[in-house]
């Protein structure tokens, strides 16, 4: 009897135990969960702002409330709508490109890592990384000076062909999804290639020897060794893009808009940045709950997808 | 070797931190010290923010003109510009309770921030101060037409005058057409008829001079997006000013005509569709620069200055060329009358411009007392001189007369070094970054009788009436452009008046906005339309998405809205 008392006793003393540590564990996540909150939570309060009159410098309490109005506003005849559908059209169209092409910075690092001559291959890295690290603003002023009017491309031009009227390109409304798509891949490539090539790195030398024993040519090595193995990351990279697929970066398209090609450039966070630009904080508040709206039924489509394939969901 | 590092990192953190803290204890000490024997001479250094929605400069005030007002108020002047940082910092600070010490705001955000309680009642204590109390009844006059106001003092105008109310003292107008005068003569000096005689004559001129001397191509027409739709105008500002030449005025979304009766600025027979279309018809004869579609303000000066643009229209830009040598040899911008033209002016900002100056009402009463000190000092003639003359014996010097002459005219554009007693360093960078005045530069000075800056003095005008004064006055029997507009009946003066105009609501705010937007990318679009038919459809197309967007609603909260300027002026006139 006592003996069993004993037992139980260290069972609950060890459950407590167990439970003591399980709160402390959890103390490890906290912050986490803490950042989430602040930053992804939080501000999800603003969209209170969507149902008021609200406007600078007048406090929430002193505007009137008016319910779904700025809901109705956005869809009240049929040029709005029109405008919605369009942000939205360029928001897919400038995210799909960028996820047809997510290939790209996969098969630079590939052919990348076939350079034998060891300084012109880490030129050629570090020439392509480091627009990256350069900001859109910079990013603009290089394009202006390439690309207006006197600019370096017209000067070419008119010097090589007589009668050469300058284009200027900038304010071109051909285009704009596939240019837009190039500037980013000039400013990104390089530094995607990044994780592909560590990728690369890891793969088992003794494959690639065993294969070049075997009589394997280097398309057939890339072919059968190095693409398959560095096809996972490919894939949780997409996606992880993905995720992005409605927030495709205002800064790009905010420097690079005019007049001449609004119509294309503006995706939805810009419009929404243009719109609060124009005191409509209300509506471009209710506009970025339409977008919520529509990743959250990507997000229910693409799960349905992944259980239809996969046999199972990611959420 | 860890616990080692680990030691020496945390003594770091004590060291710094007693660091600062004695730091703060000086400091502390340091002020409370002056602060109990201050007298008027040493008072405690203060910053004051200025919010400042004429501001081009975001910052510290530094230079000359920082070391004028340390020296005499040991103040400093932080200066919050909306215009440089974005609006944001509007809303931002106006959530938080405290827009600054000091705010110069538009009309419509003056009231708001009025209505929200941010802007202090200074009708104790104003007319304490001698300089401030000489525009008392303007003053007066301004803040009875504040919305809600029962006689309490809250704003002072900006750039008023001791002139007058219905007249107009400048010898030129803010908007009409300038030509250069040597390639004017160079044509023989046809004269223009209608908007299509300037183009033939712009054509010509292009035509002789497809580049400046040094060999950069130039244009009759360059443009600049930077200002659409600011001051209260919708549209783009370019084609928004030219409307003036015929005694016009865009009232936000509606044009007020020389009959005081308002149409939309979408009526195909006003003023915007006939500016809009001659600068297309330039584009289509080639005359606009392309570059115009993506250039910015700061690359149009430049282009001035070079000599790249062969017509002006703005009575400042002038100020980019004409230099007194310019001026002498002929080779000077000047206006040149189209015949079938009425040019609209402002008359002298007696009321002041409309933009406002108040105090922050979270101003603790020690920093109120000098903040308003710094105001009587800002509206005084000594400051005024700072303010629209330089610095006298650099950039302007004082005749046996007592009438006041210029001298390095380059100061601004080539930053010259100041004098050592103003602390060295460049003029320009050194300038008045508020960028506004309480009393204009067309007031008179009481040191010399004359207005305040060069274009008003009589010595400065001797010494510039050399040949493009002589062969203008010659031809067109006048003294000054705007007496030919007044003996040929070709002047409106538009009186100055102080009312409140009512500020929009968040519907008609979105109205506007979205309009303006639509308006501005439609119209920069009909500028480079190919052909006639290609700008009215555009224009068709235009009309269509407005009218989705409520302009027929703004169209008549506008009318409404100015309907009030235009009976008080009428009063007037």
């Amino acid at each position: 009897m006592g003996k069993q008392k004993k037992e139980i006793d260290i069972l609950t003393a060890s459950a407590k135990r167990k439970k003591r540590k399980g709160k402390i564990e959890f103390l490890y996540i906290l912050p986490f969960v803490l950042l989430v909150a602040v930053f992804s939570y939080y501000p999800l309060y603003g969209w209170i702002y969507a149902f008021y009159d609200y406007r600078p410098p007048y406090a929430l309490s002193q505007v009137p409330f008016v319910g779904l109005k700025w809901f109705r506003t956005m869809i009240e005849n049929e040029e709005k709508v029109k405008d919605i559908l369009r942000v939205i059209r360029n928001t897919f169209a400038m995210s799909g490109i960028s996820m047809l092409f997510s290939w790209f910075p996969m098969i630079f690092a590939v052919f990348l890592n076939e350079i034998k001559c060891r300084p012109f291959k880490k030129f050629v890295q570090t020439v392509t990384t480091l627009p990256n690290f350069i900001s859109w603003v910079l990013v603009y002023s290089i394009a202006f000076s390439v690309l207006s009017t006197t600019g370096a491309v017209n000067s070419f031009l008119s010097s090589v062909i007589t009668d050469y009227v300058p284009k200027d390109f900038l304010s071109s409304s051909e285009h704009v999804w596939f240019t837009q798509w190039l500037w980013l891949t000039w400013k990104n490539a390089g530094w995607a290639a990044i994780m592909y090539i560590a990728a690369i790195t890891g793969i088992d030398e003794s494959l690639t020897e065993a294969a070049r024993i075997d009589g394997a040519s280097r398309m057939q090595i890339i072919r059968h060794i190095t693409l398959p193995s560095i096809l996972p990351t490919y894939f949780v990279l997409v996606m992880l893009n993905l995720a992005n697929f409605l927030s495709n970066g205002m800064e790009q398209y905010y420097v690079f808009q005019n007049s001449f090609n609004r119509e294309y450039i503006e995706v939805l966070d810009l419009y929404v940045y243009n719109l609060k630009n124009m005191n409509g904080y209300s509506l471009s508040t209710a506009i970025s709950i339409l977008k919520t709206v529509i990743s959250i039924t990507l997000l229910g489509l693409t799960n349905k997808i992944s259980k239809l394939i996969r046999g199972e969901g990611f959420i | 070797m860890k616990k080692v590092i680990a030691l020496l990192l945390s003594l770091t953190l004590v060291i710094g931190c007693l660091a600062a803290c004695s730091k703060s204890e000086n400091n502390g000490g340091g002020s409370s010290n002056s602060g109990s024997n201050s007298g008027s001479d040493t008072k405690d250094e203060i910053t004051i923010d200025i919010y400042d929605d004429a501001a081009n400069f975001n910052g510290e005030q530094v230079g000359w003109f920082g070391k004028i007002v340390k020296d005499k108020f040991n103040i400093k002047l932080n200066i919050i510009a909306p215009q440089v940082v974005g609006q944001d910092v509007y809303s931002a600070r106006t959530a938080a309770g405290n827009l600054g010490d000091i705010v110069i705001l538009d009309p419509t955000e003056f009231n708001d921030c009025l209505s929200t309680g941010l802007i202090k009642d200074i009708s104790a204590d104003i007319w304490k101060y001698p300089n401030l109390s000489q525009y008392k009844g303007q003053i007066e006059t301004v803040n009875k037409g504040l919305p809600g106001n029962s006689g309490q003092i809250y704003a002072i105008p900006c750039e008023m005058t001791n002139t007058a109310a219905n007249v107009r003292s400048e010898d030129t107008i803010y908007s009409s057409p300038l030509l250069r005068w040597d390639l004017y003569q160079e044509l023989g000096a046809p004269e223009i008829k209608d908007l299509d005689g300037l183009l033939d004559v712009l054509k010509q001129m292009k035509d002789k001079h497809p580049t400046n001397d040094a060999g950069d191509p130039a244009y009759p027409f360059v443009l600049w997006k930077d200002w659409d739709g600011n001051d209260g105008m919708i549209g783009i500002a370019n084609v928004v000013q030219l409307t003036t030449w015929y005694g016009e005025k865009i009232k936000g979304s509606a044009i007020l005509k020389p009959d005081d009766t308002f149409t939309p600025i979408t009526d195909k027979s006003a003023g915007y569709y006939k500016i809009l279309k001659f600068l297309n018809k330039g584009y289509q004869m080639g005359l606009v620069d392309p570059e115009s579609k993506t250039e910015d303000w700061g690359v149009v000066w430049g282009k001035m200055g070079a000599g790249r643009m062969y017509l002006m229209w703005y009575s400042w830009q002038v100020g980019a060329w004409n230099t007194q040598e310019r001026l002498n040899d002929g080779t000077a911008y000047i206006f040149v009358p189209v015949q079938d033209q009425t040019y609209y002016a402002d008359a002298d900002a007696y009321y002041g411009s409309g933009r406002l100056w108040g105090i922050g009402s979270k101003v603790d009463d020690a920093k109120y007392q000098r903040i308003l000190e710094f105001l009587d000092w800002y509206a005084s003639p000594e400051a005024l001189e700072y303010q629209h003359a330089g610095i006298k014996d650099f950039t302007y010097k004082v005749e046996s007369d007592g009438k006041y002459m210029a001298i390095n005219e380059n100061a601004n554009m080539d930053n010259l070094p100041v004098p050592a007693e103003y602390g060295g360093a460049g003029y320009q960078d050194g300038e008045n970054k508020i960028n506004q005045w309480i009393v204009g530069a067309v007031s008179t000075n009481p040191n010399t009788g004359e207005g305040y800056a060069k274009g008003y003095w009589s010595h400065y005008k001797e010494a510039t009436s050399g040949k493009t004064k002589q062969e203008w006055q010659a031809k067109f029997n006048a003294a000054e452009p705007i007496d030919w507009m007044k003996n040929n009946g070709k002047l409106l003066v538009s009186p100055n008046v102080a009312v409140s105009l009512e500020s929009d609501s968040t519907d008609s705010a979105l109205w506007r906005n979205q309009c303006n937007q639509e308006l501005c990318d439609a119209s920069w679009k009909m500028i480079f339309a190919e052909n006639d038919a290609q700008f009215d459809q555009m224009w068709d197309e235009m009309v269509k998405k407005l009218d989705s967007y409520h302009f027929q609603d703004l169209y008549n909260f506008d009318v409404k809205k100015h309907t009030v300027e235009v009976n008080a002026k009428k009063a007037v006139k």
